[in-house]
């Protein structure tokens, strides 16, 4: 069942002069948990209030579960779960109050005993109005009222932004959960990269707007990589292979990022401009994902000097 | 069934992998005898708090190295030790590691009789399970 | 289900104000109608030497509405523009329209509920207050004159009045347009409005006036929410 519940194509919008997405096509198949990684202000918020419109596209379109982003049907709506950017909430409703709102939309999906569990486990008073919650408290309370009602499709957007570990986790149970149900979908975006490790099928890195990665996880970690080529003598200045990203010369080294491109390639390529040595090192995907998305001429903040 | 396994993001080792090694570790140590059902790929992965698509991976992963075997709809368990495929290929990798091991041992100035020794205590702690079930073939 | 809860929360917002302005209006209104019932009463006129000229405007125009009306009027302005604010301002500064605007119901229909939850708050504080005053003014041992119909309908016409800059308030805090007088179209229209009014025009052109610019301002805040990015 590879059903798109996600799509957009060329999806565009410039807030005044300033390209905010640009051109996006993004396809997210039915069951997968989809991490959207990116800088802050790299266009992650902008692009999901668009595809659940609440902004108005520029240029392109953008479709969930079908329907178009710019007239979801109510009825659409109710199969779509949504945590906002913030967690902002109505501050004079209490928890108790908030909980009878949410579900009056569902009558029929709401699970009474998951909600209620949830706010057992988060120890969450029923009755305290969301002004005198602290953050993290009112993101338990965001996550409950979306998950309660079973959604098809969970659209959270950066829902863990300055919360502490323990609710990271709880976002992250709570996202597994979900997923284990048959035919479910999450789409979530997050700076957390160890969380988005741990969770996501497919990746997609957003960089000033543009879409510079969209594949599986899997893959995603598998084409970055990172040469260390040791040289005898001098090192070169310029060194060709395929898939460079950066390249970082030290007195006997060279560091080179690469993206893409096969182990024996990058030893061929390594030998053929002199090195000595070439170690292909593994990286984590927190590395992995700064080597990506940094400027072409990238250097460190401090460089460390021989003295 | 006591399965202890910790994941560590951001290590650089994908975490099916980890999940599969762990297991495979657990299975050489007898803490999983041939026969032991794994936990479900659900109940794995809402434990470990991962995709269940990773934890569905490592099993795959496990079950193409033998050492587990899948049967729809009952579950995964361990495969019987006597069953297990050792592919030529398999033995060569495995020499090519412990030829390896005994090259830096011997540069680091360790005698052949210390890389002995070495070998026999880690082995040890593998140990006391598997040498029961040897004892029971 | 899903409109009484939308409508239940909306009223939950508007009631601080709502009794405000309702305890105010029945406060001030109550008591200048009690000063002006004195100073219409026997025991005033009374007391005057012979000879002492009375004004015959006095006697002959709407008591209720000498007593109450400027307060009425700058309550209904003044309930108009905080309503305005709390219902279509606030929720851009607490961030609440994407959790709000993610429902199963049409946008429209959460535009309208808020409208209607407006207007009933409106009509409750001030229509009730307004009924109770011109019931006790019409009691003989209040007034011996009783006050007309047209006093009625006058008072009615404040708290349309009201309504118009709530309508104003709202299109402007929904106005995304640029230009400074362009945001504050709404607002513009019903100060015209309220004037062209004051200037005392004829029942029937007050009705007309009134009802056409709740007309465009109905259309220009539905055409504005619905397009809205938020």
């Amino acid at each position: 069942m590879n059903e798109i519940v996600l799509e957009t194509k060329a999806l565009t919008k410039y807030y005044g002069g300033t390209l905010a997405v640009d051109h996006m096509d993004l396809e997210i198949p039915r069951g997968c948990i989809c991490g959207f990684v990116g800088r802050n202000g790299a266009g992650k918020t902008t692009a999901i209030k668009l595809m659940l419109g609440l902004l108005n596209p520029t240029a392109g379109s953008s479709r969930l579960l079908g329907c178009d982003s710019s007239a979801l049907t109510p009825a659409i709506r109710q199969r779509i779960g949504y945590v906002t950017e913030g967690h902002r909430l109505f501050r004079w409703m209490s928890i108790g109050g908030l909980e009878k709102f949410q579900r009056s939309f569902f009558p029929k999906q709401w699970d009474d005993k998951f909600f209620a569990d949830m706010i057992e486990y988060f120890e969450l008073p029923k009755k305290k109005k969301i002004k005198h919650l602290s953050n993290g408290q009112r993101a338990q309370v965001s996550l409950a009222l979306a998950l309660a009602p079973n959604p098809e499709l969970l659209i959270m957007d950066d829902p863990t932004l300055g919360l502490d570990a323990a609710i990271r986790r709880q976002f992250l149970e709570g996202m597994i959960e979900l997923i284990t149900r048959q035919g479910r979908t999450v789409l979530f975006s997050s700076h957390i990269l160890g969380d988005v490790e741990r969770v996501s099928d497919r990746i997609v890195v957003i960089d000033k707007g543009v879409i510079r990665a969209n594949c599986s996880l899997e893959q995603f970690q598998k084409a970055i990589k990172k040469a260390i080529l040791s040289f005898a003598d001098s090192v070169p200045d310029n060194i060709h292979i395929d898939g460079l990203l950066h390249c970082k010369r030290s007195e006997k080294q060279l560091e080179l990022t690469l993206v893409g491109i096969d182990d024996e390639k990058i030893t061929e390529g390594a030998k053929s401009a002199g090195a000595e040595e070439c170690n292909i090192v593994k990286m984590n995907l927190e590395d992995q994902f700064i080597e990506f998305t940094a400027p072409a001429n990238h250097r460190r903040l401090f460089q460390w000097e021989e003295r | 069934m006591p399965l202890w396994i910790q994941i560590l993001p951001g290590s650089g080792e994908p975490i099916y992998v980890q999940v599969a090694e762990q297991i495979s570790k657990a299975i050489a140590r007898g803490e999983l005898a041939s026969g032991d059902k794994l936990p479900a790929v659900r109940k794995l992965a809402s434990e470990l708090v991962i995709n269940p698509n990773t934890v569905a991976r490592a099993y795959s992963r496990l079950e193409q190295a033998g050492l587990v075997t899948t049967k729809t709809g009952s579950g995964t368990f361990v495969s019987d030790p006597k069953l297990r495929r050792t592919d030529a290929a398999d033995i060569n990798i495995l020499t090519e590691r412990m030829d390896t091991l005994i090259t830096r041992g011997l540069n680091l100035g360790l005698k052949a009789q210390d890389l002995i020794s070495l070998f026999e205590s880690r082995l040890a702690k593998f140990g006391n399970k598997s040498k029961k079930r040897e004892e029971e073939k | 289900m899903k409109f009484s809860i939308l409508l239940r929360k909306e009223l939950r917002e508007c009631l601080p104000w709502l009794l405000l302005a309702a305890i105010a209006f029945l406060a001030v209104g109550g008591f200048f109608l009690r000063a002006e019932a004195y100073y219409e009463s026997d025991r005033h006129y009374s007391r005057l030497s012979a000879g002492t000229i009375v004004d015959h405007y006095r006697l002959t125009h709407y008591p209720i509405l000498r007593a109450t009306g400027p307060w009425f009027f700058f309550l209904s302005i003044g309930l108009g523009l905080v309503l305005g604010v709390r219902q279509f301002w606030i929720p851009h500064f607490t961030r609440t329209w994407p959790f709000l605007l993610h429902r199963s119901v049409s946008r429209k229909t959460i535009l309208a509920v808020k409208l209607t939850a407006g207007t009933i708050a409106f009509v409750i504080s001030l229509g009730t207050v307004w009924v109770a005053l011109y019931w006790y003014a019409n009691r003989p041992e209040v007034f011996p004159v009783p006050q007309t119909v047209r006093v009625f309908i006058e008072g009615w016409i404040f708290i349309m009045l009201g309504l118009v800059v709530y309508l104003g308030t709202a299109l402007s805090a929904l106005s995304t347009a640029n230009w400074y007088t362009t945001k504050i179209f709404g607002l513009l229209l019903s100060t015209v409005i309220i004037v062209t009014t004051l200037s005392q025009w004829t029942l029937v052109g007050i009705f007309t006036a009134i009802a056409v610019s709740v007309a465009i301002l109905l259309v220009q805040i539905f055409d504005t929410f619905l397009r809205r990015e938020f």
